[in-house]
């Protein structure tokens, strides 16, 4: 078991302006299950590949259980990685496979054998030991990469997107199988991904990366409902969040966010945060799940109403969106409601917005105000 | 009725195809035939009809061949040449090819170039620097000094062939074996070779069919008659006032012999080799 730390990590490829990673730094506890997110070419695999050993690092250190691996070569590393790709070697047979990194560390042969087919029992693969990859569908190659990295035992997992090349529905079953194995092995892990479900199911934390940079880390529900900027509300979300253009003012005495042309006070938010930005542009964000057709009663207090116009009726079967624009400032909105709505396109109604969900971001910096 | 027409016309649409590959067959089968047949009648029964079919057929010309021209010596010669250089133009040829396809390093480019730029060099071009080379560090008129330029003449087309195959294997499959505590070289024997194995086979068969027919270099490089190739073999039916087209026609067809076995037993993984995918 291992404890893994990333400190200043930078990346400059030769050639570049700009660095893939900058000043990337955190700390993975042990046993701890800890996802790398973020859209393509955001670093998240370099700085996956410069745990491994696989990139060399232009700056800053990565450290297992408190010793500086920087010098130390991949093999030496004792971690074990599953690519996208799954690599499986395509002369071996699903066993050889399995044993290849084994034999190389001299282990017994009778050792091998007793670990390659435990973990071939483990992951349902004792049957497809003498195929080659060739004759494996999708999810059975993936169960080889993952059995590969199992045997080893080793004192960490690396995981780079290994779910991608997936179709949806095998995706799902792969998914609740991989984070069953971890919590069996429970071996301290790194998982790169650029979905966010994988991120939110998977990880007991979750650190977004944007343009080599960590945009936020924490908890999935903690990071999902609350955003460091603008980047993590629109990214962690399916549909991302809405932001509209607001204003911070005062009213009768009290601080009110004005939307549109309607005004709601913000209740839980504490005047001494936000009394720097009154008279001033913001940025407001509310998840469409807080956006509702019709007000829930016990938060009726809370509840600011905007005239819209439905612009477009997505039905998904178990809830339904809407794409709606508002009447006072044409700004479209996405609503998540129930399937049974009766509203259809061009239809006008009041959005209600639980005024107590809304995020409110500087838009200078994009940074949270809070 | 509307099934027959397209059929017609399909028919019709691949005649053209058809009559070239008919023509292409005539074209290089034809002149084996002919050969075939010679290699079966008497030098004088051939400038009687030199088209003519054998009859009767003269098998004891391939004992003669064999036995009263040094055949066995030059059959063994071409095959202890011949299996040396393609085993070191293979191993030397697929190690730059694993390298040059696999890290870029300073110069990386310069060092294709410069290996790539052999394809481009006509063999006439180079020998007399070889002829003298060789004089000078004694490797002229002996089998070792041809395996050496074989080896150093061939190398640039293995390496076109291979590093072109070996660049498609995806790098995840090196990372994957570095991270199982694979060395470089332990990578390239046990990851790269094998699955570069059907373009590693191609390379090694058409190095073979080019350098079992090879003769320039040979016949200017060997002088004694017990080291010679095959096709330097074939020259001793022929002499500055006669010719015995019979005993030519049927050397030729025991130097080709081996090559058709070859290609027979491995023309479909040739192809193969040089149109698949590394990895499937």
């Amino acid at each position: 078991m291992a404890v893994i730390t990333v400190d200043k990590l930078c990346k400059l490829y030769a050639g570049a302006q700009a660095p893939a990673v900058s000043d990337v730094s955190f700390t993975v506890a042990d046993r701890e299950f800890m996802v790398l997110l973020g859209p393509s070419g955001c670093g998240k695999s370099t700085v996956l590949r410069m745990i491994a050993g696989l990139e060399p690092i232009t700056s800053g250190t990565v450290s297992i259980d408190g010793r500086i691996v920087n010098p130390i070569p991949a093999k030496l590393r004792d971690i074990a990685m599953v690519f996208q790709s799954y690599a499986l070697y395509p002369h071996m047979t699903v066993y050889e496979n399995l044993a290849f990194g084994l034999r190389r560390r001299n282990v017994d042969p009778a050792e091998v054998s007793r670990r390659v087919n435990a973990a071939a029992k483990k992951l349902g693969l004792t049957e497809l030991l003498k195929r080659k990859p060739h004759a494996l569908s999708g999810g059975q190659r993936q169960r080889v990469a993952l059995g590969r990295a199992i045997v080893r035992d080793p004192r960490v997992f690396l995981f780079d997107e290994p779910l991608s090349n997936l179709d949806a529905a095998l995706r799902v079953t792969t998914r609740n199988e991989l984070i069953k194995q971890q919590q069996e092995i429970g071996t301290t892990s790194i998982y790169v991904t650029h979905d966010q479900v994988e991120a939110m199911t998977m990880g007991h934390r979750i650190c977004i990366m944007n343009q080599g940079k960590v945009a936020q880390m924490g908890r999935p529900l903690e990071v999902y409902r609350n955003p460091a900027d603008t980047f993590v509300a629109k990214f962690l979300g399916n549909p991302p969040m809405n932001l509209l253009p607001g204003r911070l003012e005062t009213q009768d005495g009290r601080l009110v966010a004005r939307l549109a042309g309607c005004a709601f006070a913000l209740p839980g938010r504490t005047a001494s945060s936000l009394v720097r930005h009154v008279g001033r542009d913001i940025i407001i964000g509310v998840r469409p799940e807080d956006l509702y057709e019709t007000a829930p009663v016990a938060e009726a207090t809370q509840i600011t109403r905007l005239p819209a116009r439905v612009v477009a009726v997505e039905p998904l079967g178990a809830e339904t969106l809407l794409v709606v624009a508002l009447d006072a400032s044409n700004d479209e909105l996405i609503v998540r409601i129930g399937r049974d709505t009766a509203l259809k396109n061009g239809d006008r109604f009041d959005v209600a917005l639980d005024s107590s969900a809304v995020h409110l971001f500087d838009p200078a910096t994009t940074k949270a105000i809070v | 009725m509307a099934t027959q027409v397209r059929f017609g016309f399909e028919q019709l649409r691949r005649a053209p195809l058809v009559l070239f590959v008919l023509l292409c067959t005539v074209v290089s089968g034809g002149p084996f035939l002919w050969v075939a047949a010679m290699s079966l009648r008497t030098t004088a029964e051939i400038f009687r009809d030199p088209y003519g079919m054998p009859s009767p057929v003269h098998w004891e010309k391939f004992v003669d061949a064999w036995t009263k021209s040094n055949y066995g010596t030059y059959f063994w010669n071409s095959t202890f040449v011949v299996v040396i250089a393609v085993a070191l133009v293979t191993v030397i040829g697929a190690m730059a090819a694993h390298c040059l396809a696999r890290y870029s390093f300073r110069g990386n480019r310069l060092v294709r170039f410069l290996i790539l730029s052999g394809l481009i060099l006509p063999p006439q071009l180079l020998i007399l620097a070889l002829f003298q080379i060789l004089l000078d560090i004694d490797l002229y008129n002996t089998l070792s000094g041809l395996i050496l330029v074989y080896v150093s003449t061939h190398i640039a087309m293995t390496v076109y062939i291979l590093e072109g195959f070996f660049a498609q294997i995806p790098q995840d499959l090196f990372d994957a074996a570095r991270m199982d505590g694979y060395s470089d070289f332990e990578i390239f024997w046990r990851v790269t070779m094998p699955i570069g194995a059907p373009a590693i086979f191609t390379t090694v068969t058409l190095n073979f069919i080019i350098l079992w027919n090879e003769f320039l270099f040979a016949v200017v490089l060997l002088t004694d008659d017990d080291k010679r190739t095959l096709p330097l073999g074939i020259m001793h039916f022929t002499g500055s006032h006669q010719l015995d087209v019979g005993m030519v026609a049927t050397g030729l067809m025991i130097a080709i012999l081996p090559i058709i076995v070859i290609y027979a037993f491995s023309s479909e993984t040739m192809i193969k080799g040089m149109t698949a995918g590394a990895v499937r």
